[in-house]
């Protein structure tokens, strides 16, 4: 297995921009290389009863893809960012109320999903509600040669023989999610997991970036 | 990741400085600060600020309103549901007006108010747990400058926008007040209200209000300037 340096990641370039709609509570669009994706956050707002909660805030999410047409799939990228925000939100301070979150695939060029985890961040930091601490997710490859590829590019995925998914928190980067498809070794496993954990810190130092341009504004 | 006074700060943050402070001394934290149970942390995006001896909030930027007790709000009664009104403030849930808290009001002096009114008034309880109530007197039973507004125009923004408008040093209103004569109220839920003696004027305010959100002092200042000249027609 090929060993890169360990300080130098090769992150696909990330572009951001905060309150991109102007009705909704908080937003942001992220393109990460080629993957572009649109959240809208509104909230807290009243819901009907039978989804409150007198705990904590109920989080609704909503995944429309580019064509529109709603799948499966869907349902199972909802379900996890759905519960990746849910640890980092303090859902305690707003009891019996939702908070929604829409997420607009605009292109997938490979990473659709952490390019989305990152977004849907960035636009709950935009909103001002209170969380625990922030997400960033990070993809890793298997390729076919069994090297290690984060960020992997369209082709990338297309020819990889595993793909291993991990979102960190920003306190300890401690293990929020993680998921993975096809098929690799447990050693495989640990070093995915060493290296999008460093990868974490050029996600986090880019949010601290986004968010200090926008102070200085707004 | 460790921070300090006037840094930007981020959700998960923390800050040794208030633990230091509330070693020797009483703190309040504000606004984005939590303590757990080591240490205190961030829970908003924004800039950390530090009001001696020993107050911490983090200011940030917000659009949906979530109530605290104290503050001045504009609202729309929606209802009017036996004897209290509900009042709509842009927060999860309407609020509570009763018809009691009015100046003078008695059982049998209802106040008058109506479906559709815009009132403005002083947030009294704001608990999670509850539903936000609001009053429109003081506690000597005045009602000061709460109570229903009518006429007018009413507009929403950013809080931020609201809290930027009402510091004391903000040159906007000073500098606007000597153009033309207007009213204007200001709740901290981001909504204003204006009333001016033509239309051209009420939108000239409303205008320079919402044109303030991203300028500094000097630029307030310039922008008032121009817009003044625009109303008295000596530039088209």
């Amino acid at each position: 297995m090929e060993i890169e340096d360990e300080n130098n990641f090769k992150l696909r370039p990330m572009k951001c921009e905060l309150n991109y709609l102007s009705r909704s509570d908080g937003s942001a669009i992220l393109a990460q290389g080629e993957t572009v994706v649109l959240v809208s956050v509104n909230g807290p707002l009243d819901i009907k009863s039978t989804s409150q909660s007198i705990e904590k805030a109920t989080l609704e999410v909503l995944f429309c893809t580019k064509g529109g047409k709603p799948s499966v799939a869907d349902r199972f990228k909802e379900n996890i960012i759905r519960q990746t925000c849910e640890t980092a939100i303090l859902g305690c301070l707003y009891p019996r109320t939702g908070i929604s979150l829409t997420i607009q695939e605009l292109e997938d060029f490979g990473g659709l999903l952490t390019c989305t985890v990152n977004c849907a961040c960035l636009a709950l930091l935009n909103s001002g509600i209170a969380m625990r601490h922030m997400v960033a997710a990070v993809c890793c490859a298997v390729s076919e040669e069994g090297n290690l590829v984060l960020e992997p590019s369209y082709t990338q995925v297309q020819s990889a023989s595993a793909l291993l998914y991990f979102v960190f928190d920003s306190r300890e980067r401690n293990l929020v999610t993680g998921f993975t498809e096809g098929s690799f070794s447990e050693n495989t496993y640990e070093e995915a997991l060493a290296r999008c954990r460093l990868a974490s810190d050029v996600v986090f130092d880019f949010y601290r970036d986004i968010v200090k341009q926008y102070s200085d504004v707004i | 990741m460790k921070i300090s006074i006037g840094d930007v700060v981020l959700p998960g943050d923390y800050c040794e400085e208030i633990s230091q402070v509330a070693e020797k001394s009483k703190v309040i934290i504000g606004p984005g600060l939590r303590k757990e149970v080591d240490r205190v942390y961030i829970t908003k995006p924004g800039v950390l600020k530090k009001r001696n001896p020993g107050t911490f909030w983090v200011d940030s930027y917000q659009k949906r309103y979530v109530p605290s007790r104290g503050e001045n709000v504009i609202g729309v009664v929606v209802q009017k549901a036996g004897d209290i009104f509900r009042v709509e403030i842009g927060g999860s849930i309407t609020a509570a007006l009763s018809y009691l808290s009015f100046e003078g009001a008695t059982k049998k002096n209802r106040p008058e108010v109506q479906v559709g009114d815009v009132v403005y008034a002083k947030m009294l309880v704001a608990s999670k747990d509850m539903e936000p109530e609001l009053v429109c007197v003081d506690s000597h039973g005045k009602k000061g400058r709460l109570g229903v507004l009518s006429d007018g125009f009413v507009f929403k923004c950013s809080l931020n926008l609201i809290r930027k408008i009402l510091n004391p040093n903000c040159p906007l209103l000073e500098t606007l007040k000597n153009e033309w004569p207007f009213e204007v109220a200001a709740g901290m839920n981001g909504r204003i209200w204006i009333k001016a003696n033509s239309m051209r004027e009420t939108i000239a305010v409303g205008n320079a209000i919402l044109g303030a959100e991203y300028l500094n002092d000097e630029e307030i200042r310039s922008m008032c300037n121009n817009i003044a000249a625009i109303l008295a027609g000596h530039v088209s």
